[in-house]
C-alpha cells in the first residue's frame, strides 16, 4: 500500500517534471488530400499535429459506409511519409471510406477529423509521358507538331478512364503560357509559331470527371528561320499597287489639263456686251449700267406704225349711242349684221388691219373722219385706225398732193386731242367687233387708204395695244391708178375693212391697202385665202357672184357687192369696181368691202 | 469526271453506307449516349456544389447514409476488373435500370427545386431542369442502343421510388434535396462509366479513342 502510493507520487512528479520539460501528447493530424490516379488505387496524406515532443506513431482507420468494421491502412510506406495507399483489392468503387488517422504518443494519442471519400471522385492521372515536338515544313509554312503518350498507370484502352489532354507553349522570355486543348487525341499541331525562336512545350491531361494532372516537364522546339509566304505575297502585292499608283500620278501629272477640263467643265462666265466687270467692282454703277442701255431701243419713231394690232374691242352700247349722231355711218350700220366671221379674233390673227371706217379719200371724208375719229374715241377697235383729218401733220404724202388719202389707222394725237382714246371710254367688248363692221359699208372700196402714223403710236401708250404681229401686218397701198376712179366717188361711210401694210415708205409711213383692192399686188397674203371665198360679183338681184380663182386673179376678178347702192342711197358707195363677170356661179352671198363674205347680209336690212 | 460516272460513284458509296450503317450506327450511339451521361454527371456535380456553397452544418450531421439511396440495392461492380467482366448487354441494362430509376425521383427534384430555402435556388431549379431533359433523351438514346445490340433478354431492375415529398420543414427539405442529390451523382457516375466501356469494346475499328 505505502509502495503503490508511493509509486503515484512519483509518476505524478516525473509527469509534472516531463511537462515542465515541454512533451505533451500529439497535436491531432490531419488527411490532407487522397487521391487515386487510374480509378483503380488510391493514396492518402495526412500532415501530423505537432508530436508533443516524444516519438509519435500514427495510424490510419477507416471503415466503409455501409458497415461498422475498422481497417487500418493496408500500407504505408508505397505512398511515402505520412501517407496509406489503398491498392486494388482494397479499393471499392462508389463507396464512401471514412477515414480518421489516430496520432499516439507516449503520452496519449489524437485523432482527426473524419473524412467521407468516394474513390471516384478523387481521380488525378499521372502526367502523360514521351513528350515530343519536332518541326514540319510544310508549304504553306514550317509548324510543330507535339506529340505525347498516355501516363502509364491510365487504361484508357479499355474505356475505363477517359482522358482528355491540354498543352500551353510559350518563349522563354513570355510570361503567359498559349494553351491548346488536344481532346482525347495524343498529338497536337501549333502553328503561328515566329520563325527562329525557341519555344517550350508542356502537356497535361484530365480524366473526364476529376483533376488535371501535373504539367510535364518541358519539352524545348526551335523555329527555323523563314519568310511566311503570306508576308512575302503582301509584301508583292504593296510594291505593285505602288508601282502602279505612281504611274496613276505620273500620268494625272502630264495630263492634268485635259483631267481638269473633264472634272471641272468651264463654267460659262456670263457675259455682257459692254458690260465691265471693273467698273463694276468699282463702284461706279451708272456708268456700268450705262453702257448697257442701247441707243435707240426701245424703238420709238421707227416702229411706231408698225404697231398695227390692236385689238379693240367696241362695246355695243356704247356704239350705240355713238352712233345714233351720226348720219354717215347709220346706214352702214344697220345694213351690216352682227355677225362677223371675225369676231373675237385678236388682231394678231387677223392678217389685215380692221378698219374701222370704209372710207376712200380724204377729200370726202374729213368730216367723217371727224366723226370716225370721234367714234374712235370712244372705241376700241381691231385696228388702231382712226379718222385722219386731212393731211397728218406727219404724213408728207398727203401733202405731197399724191392724191392719196390716207386715212390714219392710229389717230394723231398731238393736232387732235380727240383721237386720243380715254382709256376708260370704251370697254373692249369684243363683241362689238361685228358692229365695226357693221360700219364698213359694202363700198368699202379699194379707194380706201389708210394711213398708218407712226408717230401716233407712242401716244397711244393708253391704248390697248399690242406688238404687232409681223406677219399680220397688212398695208393698204395705194394705188394711184386705182385711185381716181374710186376716190372721190367713195362716201367716207364708217366702215371697217381689212387693211394691208403693203410697205413702210421712207417717211415711216405704211402704206396700207384694203384687202379688197383690186390692184394689190400677188404678194398679199390675202391671196392665200383658200378658205373664204371671195365675191366676184354681186348681180342686181343681190345674188353675189363668187369667185373661186386665186392668186393673179384676186387682184383682177376682185368685185365688191354695191350694196350699199341698193340699200343706202345716202352713202355713196364706191364707185363699183365692176369687175369681169367670169360666170362665176351666182350665190346669194353678199360680201363685204373686204373680201370676207358675210352671208347674214341676206337678210332684211335693219 | 461525266455525269454518268458521278452519279455511279455516289449511288456506290451510298449502298457502302446502307450497309455498314450497323455498326457504325452502334458506334455512332454510344458515343452519343456517352457524352450525354457525361453532360448528366457533369450537371448533379455542379449542383452539389452550388447546394453546398452555402449548406447548414447541422445539415451534415442530419443528412441520412448514402446507403440509403433507393437504388443501392442494385448489384454493379465495385471495381474495374469486374466491371470488364461484366458482358455488354448487362452493363447496358444495369445503365438503363438505373437510369430508369430517377426519372421519377429527379420530378420530385424538379418540383421542389423552385421552393427550396436556399440563396441559389433559381440556378438549382434550371440545372433541375436540364438534368430531366438529358435523363429523358438518354433514356430514348439508350433504347436504340438496345435495340440495335440485339439482346435476348430485357433484365431491367425495378427500382422503385416511393418518397413523394422531401419533408415538412424547409431544413428537412433542404437536405433531403442535397441527399437525393448526391445519390443521383454517384449513380449517374456509374451510368457514364459504363457506358464509356461499351463504347470503347464498341469501338473496335477507332482504337484511337480508346
Amino acid at each position: 500500500m505505502r509502495n503503490s502510493g508511493a509509486m503515484l507520487i512519483l509518476t505524478f512528479i516525473a509527469i509534472l517534471t516531463l511537462q515542465a520539460a515541454g512533451v505533451s501528447p500529439p497535436g491531432k493530424p490531419r488527411l490532407t488530400s487522397c487521391r487515386s490516379p487510374e480509378k483503380e488505387t488510391f493514396t492518402c496524406w495526412w500532415e501530423p499535429g505537432g508530436d508533443g515532443g516524444l516519438p509519435t506513431t500514427y495510424a490510419l482507420y477507416y471503415h466503409l459506409e455501409n458497415s461498422e468494421t475498422v481497417y487500418e491502412c493496408p500500407d504505408y510506406r508505397t505512398a511515402g511519409e505520412n501517407s496509406c495507399f489503398f491498392n486494388k483489392n482494397d479499393t471499392s468503387l462508389w463507396v464512401n471510406y471514412n477515414i480518421t488517422v489516430v496520432a499516439s504518443n507516449a503520452l496519449g494519442k489524437n485523432i482527426s477529423d473524419p473524412v467521407e471519400v468516394d474513390v471516384v471522385y478523387i481521380v488525378q492521372p499521372n502526367t502523360p509521358e514521351h513528350v515530343t515536338a519536332v518541326v514540319v515544313h510544310d508549304e504553306q509554312g514550317p509548324f510543330v507538331r507535339v506529340s505525347w503518350e498516355k501516363p502509364r498507370t491510365a487504361d484508357t484502352r479499355s474505356g475505363w478512364i477517359t482522358l482528355l489532354y491540354q498543352l500551353r507553349v510559350k518563349q522563354e522570355k513570355d510570361k503567359e503560357w498559349e494553351e491548346y486543348n488536344a481532346g482525347m487525341q495524343k498529338y497536337y499541331n501549333v502553328f503561328s509559331l515566329h520563325p527562329d525562336k525557341e519555344y517550350m512545350v508542356q502537356v497535361r491531361c484530365k480524366p473526364d470527371h476529376g483533376f488535371w494532372s501535373e504539367w510535364t516537364q518541358t519539352t524545348y522546339v526551335k523555329m527555323p528561320d523563314y519568310i511566311t509566304r503570306e508576308r512575302s505575297l503582301w509584301i508583292m502585292i504593296t510594291i505593285f499597287f505602288v508601282f502602279i499608283v505612281l504611274i496613276l500620278t505620273w500620268t494625272l501629272n502630264v495630263k492634268r489639263n485635259s483631267v481638269k477640263l473633264c472634272l471641272l467643265p468651264a463654267v460659262p462666265g456670263p457675259k455682257i456686251k459692254g458690260f465691265d466687270k471693273q467698273l463694276l467692282k468699282s463702284g461706279k454703277s451708272e456708268e456700268v449700267f450705262n453702257t448697257l442701255v442701247i441707243q435707240g431701243f426701245p424703238p420709238t419713231t421707227d416702229y411706231d406704225n408698225l404697231l398695227v394690232e390692236y385689238l379693240e374691242v367696241y362695246d355695243n352700247e356704247e356704239q350705240e349711242l355713238v352712233l345714233d349722231g351720226k348720219d354717215l355711218s347709220e346706214d352702214c350700220m344697220k345694213s351690216k349684221s352682227p355677225s362677223d366671221i371675225d369676231s373675237g379674233r385678236g388682231s394678231c390673227d387677223s392678217r389685215t388691219l380692221l378698219l374701222e371706217k370704209c372710207m376712200d379719200g380724204r377729200e370726202g371724208s374729213g368730216s367723217n373722219q371727224h366723226q370716225y375719229s370721234q367714234h374712235g374715241e370712244t372705241r376700241w377697235a381691231s385696228t388702231e385706225s382712226s379718222e385722219s383729218q386731212g393731211p397728218e401733220p406727219g404724213s408728207p404724202e398727203s401733202a405731197n398732193g399724191r392724191g392719196k388719202t390716207w386715212p390714219v389707222v392710229f389717230s394723231s394725237p398731238k393736232p387732235q386731242p380727240h383721237h386720243h382714246y380715254p382709256v376708260g371710254a370704251a370697254k373692249p367688248a369684243y363683241h362689238s367687233v361685228p358692229e365695226i363692221l357693221n360700219h364698213l359699208s359694202p363700198h368699202a372700196m379699194p379707194s380706201n387708204y389708210h394711213q398708218l402714223n407712226h408717230q401716233d403710236i407712242p401716244q397711244q401708250e393708253h391704248r390697248f395695244s399690242k406688238p404687232a404681229c409681223r406677219h399680220s401686218q397688212s398695208y393698204n397701198q395705194f394705188n394711184l391708178d386705182g385711185v381716181d376712179t374710186p376716190a372721190p366717188g367713195v362716201p367716207p361711210s364708217p366702215s371697217l375693212e381689212y387693211v394691208e401694210v403693203q410697205r413702210v415708205n421712207p417717211e415711216n409711213m405704211l402704206l396700207l391697202r384694203p384687202l379688197s383692192d383690186p390692184n394689190r399686188e400677188p404678194e398679199g397674203s390675202d391671196c392665200t385665202r383658200e378658205d373664204y371665198s371671195k365675191v366676184k360679183e354681186v348681180t342686181s338681184n343681190n345674188i353675189l357672184l363668187l369667185q373661186r380663182a386665186m392668186s393673179h386673179q384676186c387682184v383682177d376678178d376682185y368685185s365688191q357687192a354695191d350694196q350699199c347702192t341698193t340699200q343706202q342711197p345716202p352713202h355713196p358707195c364706191k364707185p363699183a369696181v365692176h369687175q369681169s363677170n367670169s360666170g362665176m356661179p351666182q350665190e346669194a352671198i353678199r360680201v363685204m368691202g373686204n373680201g370676207y363674205v358675210d352671208s347674214t347680209v341676206l337678210m332684211p336690212s335693219y | 469526271m461525266t455525269q454518268g460516272s458521278r452519279l455511279c460513284f455516289a449511288v456506290a458509296v451510298l449502298m457502302c453506307a446502307f450497309v455498314s450503317i450497323n455498326g457504325v450506327g452502334l458506334n455512332d450511339l454510344l458515343e452519343r449516349a456517352s457524352q450525354l451521361s457525361d453532360k448528366l454527371h457533369s450537371l448533379s456535380t455542379s449542383l452539389t456544389n452550388d447546394l453546398d456553397s452555402h449548406f447548414p452544418p447541422v445539415g451534415r450531421v442530419m443528412m441520412p447514409r448514402p446507403s440509403m439511396c433507393h437504388t443501392s440495392s442494385l448489384q454493379v461492380p465495385n471495381d474495374k476488373d469486374q466491371a470488364l467482366k461484366v458482358p455488354e448487354d448487362e452493363l447496358l441494362s444495369l445503365a438503363r435500370s438505373l437510369l430508369l430509376a430517377w426519372s421519377d425521383p429527379l420530378a420530385l427534384l424538379s418540383s421542389e427545386a423552385s421552393s427550396l430555402a436556399h440563396p441559389e435556388r433559381n440556378t438549382i431549379d434550371s440545372k433541375t431542369k436540364e438534368l430531366q431533359e438529358n435523363i429523358n433523351s438518354l433514356g430514348a438514346g439508350l433504347e436504340h442502343v438496345f435495340n440495335k445490340m440485339d439482346s435476348t433478354s430485357d433484365n431491367l431492375s425495378s427500382l422503385p421510388f416511393y418518397t413523394n415529398s422531401l419533408g415538412q420543414d424547409k431544413t428537412s427539405r433542404l437536405v433531403n434535396f442535397h441527399f437525393l442529390l448526391s445519390c443521383f451523382r454517384r449513380d449517374s457516375h456509374k451510368i457514364d462509366s459504363f457506358l464509356k466501356v461499351l463504347r470503347c469494346r464498341a469501338a473496335k475499328k477507332r482504337p484511337e479513342m480508346c
